[in-house]
């Protein structure tokens, strides 16, 4: 080397430092730190570090076609749109250190729809539009982070949290295989008139435990599977006799674009073993058990049947720890917190159900029809793998002599049900909602004045029992009693705007965790120092916002993203919010669900309280995000009811 | 004009470095508004804080042009001394004898820093001082007079911020009063940088102020400095 180019050398090092000392600082986020270092300084070389005061416009759509890509260096930037409801704007998303935009509208090649306000004094990183069309050219890190944005994100975390799962697990499966794939095979079917010796044939050869039974048009009429052959056989049937008197009608079916999840849920609900795929009203394919089964280790159907056969309450006890396994896959694989949260309800209702019976067949029947009934998560179809007991007992009475009566039978069964229930693993309710309590074994009228006395007088303690009884959901017995009490309830809300209010107010208490200058607020001391608490002040604003806005559209369903469909269904909320609440919701959840299996491995106690540091950069931006949403719940809910 | 000053004291520089040194641009005006104004930062690293005695061992500067720092644009050199002695300056600035020795030689150094400069006004933190340091050297080395105005950031700053009550405060104190991260300090680019985000801040604030040029910044310190003494007296 010429002493000349020493020099030059020695000095582009040193200029290079500044250079490298901005590539350090990228190097800390997505998408940059999995970029090459060649095209990171590239593009680092051919930016601009410009400034923005708080409330400076840094970009907006009069801007016109879109012209640079910005990265936030130092500071935070909002995203601005006109307000959905009233006038003025409002705050639609929140970009922080190490976060980029506007992509969509840089690849689109428009201007901007969001108009993006330095929310303090910020410094953004600056990049021509040619430099980077060039980086999109050169660099496939870049261009897919650019083409995906946001939800490329979140992609990255289910990637993330599918990852973690399968540390411990290994298996391959999947739950959203279409039915179609599955149920690769010709179903076999016969025509009505077929003997029952000719079809059991046709079933041996083919060696499948079902036929289905079709008109000429291939539409399924009926199944006839090998269980409804040892029924005939044992009441001594005639083999001869036409298959159409033997078959069950009206199979259950679905169609090949439903997924293996569905299938699962169908068989466990319903208590069968083969699903019939139609499309178009022919039939298509069948999908039985054992084809689920091959998808599964931990058999969701096999689960539930085992549950629903338990001999003894002991037996139920250690199936739990089946459905943690069970809940552990399908993380791994992928599942929502929808799916999950949807199939811990239903195995925890096969063991509500199967405690009920094992405790009525061991202290024999009251002579009473009665229903079980459920409130709160367990009503709402939310149950996560940490749950309390919610439940209560609805009966018929002629009068309140009688129903004392009836209370004086039913409550020490109700007490056996409760201590069962505990064994199983679900908490005793620190409140004591629980059916063995004698104010929550009431009959239909009883129930009736309880709850009009929540709507008429809106006590503290009123709206607190109206935000967990009035999810309530039959689980036991028979349901009708439990619909009238719901209309009953949905009726007198309609009238009375002002316990609509009071609820309102009541949704408000609980205010997310997000700040206005720090990305998250924690606990100052004491034992949740520093943890902020995912179900209370995650959760609860969007199942109380959801409540409250059903229940004041008369809207009878209780889980809180079908009542959010509904209230866009009516376009009571705007379509878009109501997906990113949807969105929010799913992800807040999924992250608690996510630290209950670990603290289950760990054998720690389940705890909601999440210390934010321990998440990574990505899941904190994406959990700020969705308390954000929240926020956003709120503050149209303050302003639908002027609070 | 530039060579009338020149007497017999002319350090010996080759033609071609004269030639250089006469198609420099002469100054602006000032008078364009801040965001159209070519602004160069300025950091010297010194032997020393003596500013008739201490020599320059390096120049940083990064670029402000439309209103924002010019990442590809920046520059920076050591210089070549010899019989550079190790002082204590060294532990802050980080330049051993090695690198100064290492270093391109000052007369080439400083006419590729004023070819960078052109006719833009400098700013620097404690301008005072590198005004002196620079001037001192390019008459040495170059028999050149520096004519460009400097802004001083150390002034500007509690002029523009007096509720931050930084009266005599270093670098340091603006960078912890603003947030700024900085990545590496101490070397002369980076500090340079650092000075830079600190201009784009006082900037968009002495807009705001409605003072928009350099010239105007110039005269408001004017006016402060002469309110400044008069509270003292």
């Amino acid at each position: 080397m010429s002493k000349a180019d020493a020099f030059a050398q020695a000095g582009k090092t040193a200029v290079l430092q500044n250079i490298h000392g901005t590539m350090e600082f990228l190097q800390k986020y997505p998408p940059f730190n999995q970029m090459e270092n060649a095209h990171l300084a590239f593009m680092v070389e051919n930016c601009q570090l410009r400034f923005y005061g708080s409330g400076d416009s840094i970009i907006k759509p009069a801007d016109g076609v879109v012209q640079h890509f910005y990265i936030v260096k130092q500071g935070r930037v909002h995203g601005e749109r006109p307000h959905s409801a009233r006038r003025g704007t409002e705050t639609t998303f929140e970009i922080t250190a190490g976060e980029c935009f506007p992509l969509a509208a840089l690849i689109g090649e428009r201007a901007t729809r969001t108009e993006h306000l330095a929310a303090e004094d910020t410094f953004c990183l600056q990049l021509g539009k040619p430099a980077f069309v060039k980086l999109f050219g050169v660099s496939s890190v870049f261009r897919d982070f650019a083409l995906r944005g946001v939800s490329s994100l979140l992609d990255q975390v289910n990637q993330q949290i599918q990852l973690r799962a399968a540390e411990t697990l290994g298996a391959q499966y999947s739950l959203d295989t279409r039915l179609g794939e599955l149920s690769m095979r010709q179903p076999v079917s016969c025509a009505p008139g077929t003997p029952l010796r000719e079809a059991v044939r046709l079933m041996d050869e083919q060696s499948v435990g079902s036929i289905v039974i079709v008109d000429p048009e291939q539409r399924p009429l009926g199944i006839f599977t090998l269980r409804d052959l040892r029924g005939a056989v044992a009441g001594g049937g005639e083999m001869n006799q036409p298959i159409d008197a033997l078959m069950i009608r009206d199979p259950f079916h679905l169609t090949p674009a439903a997924s293996a999840f569905d299938a699962a849920i169908a068989m466990t609900e319903r208590h069968i073993a083969h699903v019939c795929l139609v499309a178009d009203g022919r039939l298509s394919g069948v999908v039985s058990e054992r084809d689920l089964f091959s998808l599964q280790r931990v058999d969701l159907v096999h689960l539930a049947r085992t549950i629903r056969h338990a001999g003894r309450i002991e037996t139920l006890a250690a199936l739990r720890r089946d459905i943690h396994l069970l809940v552990d896959r399908m993380l791994a694989h992928g599942a929502s917190s929808t799916q999950i949260t949807h199939i811990i309800t239903l195995l925890n209702d096969h063991t509500v159900c199967r405690v009920i019976e094992l405790v009525l067949e061991e202290c024999g029947d009251p002579g009473v029809p009665f229903t079980w009934l459920c409130f709160g998560s367990e009503g709402r179809r939310e149950q996560t793998l940490h749950t309390d007991q919610d439940n209560g007992i609805l009966f018929d009475a002629e009068d309140s002599a009688d129903a004392a009566a009836i209370r004086g039978r039913l409550l020490p069964l109700a007490e056996r049900i409760n201590e069962g229930l505990a064994l199983c693993g679900f908490t005793l309710c620190q409140g004591r909602i629980m059916a063995g309590n004698p104010e929550l074994c009431l009959s239909r009228a009883e129930w009736s004045r309880r709850f009009a006395g929540f709507i008429r007088e809106a006590t503290p303690e009123n709206l607190l029992g109206s935000s967990i009884y009035f999810d309530l959901r039959a689980v036991w017995g028979p349901p009708e009693g439990c619909d009238e009490l719901r209309r009953e309830v949905l009726r007198q809300i309609d009238d009375n705007r002002l316990f609509q209010r009071m609820m309102a107010e009541n949704a408000l208490r609980q205010r997310p965790p997000v700040g206005r200058f720090r990305d998250f607020v924690v606990a100052r001391k004491g034992a949740e120092k520093d943890t902020l608490d995912l179900k209370v002040q995650g959760l609860t604003p969007f199942v109380d916002g959801a409540r409250l806005l059903a229940l004041a559209h008369g809207i009878e369903a209780g889980n809180t993203l079908e009542r959010l469909r509904q209230l866009v269904a009516r376009d009571i909320i705007d379509a878009q919010d109501g997906g990113a609440y949807e969105e929010a919701y799913h992800i807040i959840q999924l992250i608690r669900m996510q630290q209950h299996q670990q603290q289950a491995r760990q054998n720690l106690p389940y705890s909601n309280r999440l210390d934010p540091d321990t998440l990574n950069h990505l899941d904190r931006r994406i959990l700020r995000e969705s308390f954000r949403q929240a926020q956003r719940l709120q503050s149209s809910l303050a302003l639908r009811y002027q609070l | 004009m530039r060579f009338s000053w020149l007497n017999g004291r002319a350090p010996s520089l080759d033609d071609r470095q004269r030639q250089r040194l006469e198609a420099l641009p002469g100054v602006a005006s000032g008078a364009l508004p801040l965001r159209d104004q070519r602004f160069v930062v300025l950091d010297l690293e010194t032997t020393g804080l003596n500013t008739s005695r201490d020599l320059v061992l390096a120049i940083g500067a990064v670029v402000i042009d439309d209103g924002a720092i010019q990442l590809g644009q920046q520059f920076e050199r050591t210089l070549q001394r010899d019989n550079h002695q190790v002082s204590e300056s060294v532990l802050i600035h980080g330049i051993g004898p090695d690198a100064v020795a290492a270093g391109s030689d000052p007369a080439g150094a400083l006419l590729d820093f004023l070819e960078f400069l052109g006719d833009s006004p400098l700013l620097a933190f404690h301008a005072p001082f590198d005004q002196r340091m620079l001037a001192r050297a390019l008459k040495h080395s170059l028999g050149h007079r520096l004519l460009h105005p400097f802004i001083d950031l150390a002034e500007l700053a509690p002029l523009l911020f007096p509720q931050a009550n930084i009266r005599q405060g270093g670098l340091d104190d603006w960078i912890a009063y603003f947030g700024l991260q900085v990545q590496q300090r101490h070397n002369a680019s980076a500090d340079a940088l650092a000075t830079a985000e600190l201009a784009l801040i006082l900037f968009s604030h002495a807009r705001r102020q409605g003072m928009d040029s350099f010239a105007a910044l110039e005269e408001r310190l004017a006016g402060w400095r002469r309110r400044q003494r008069a509270q003292s007296l």
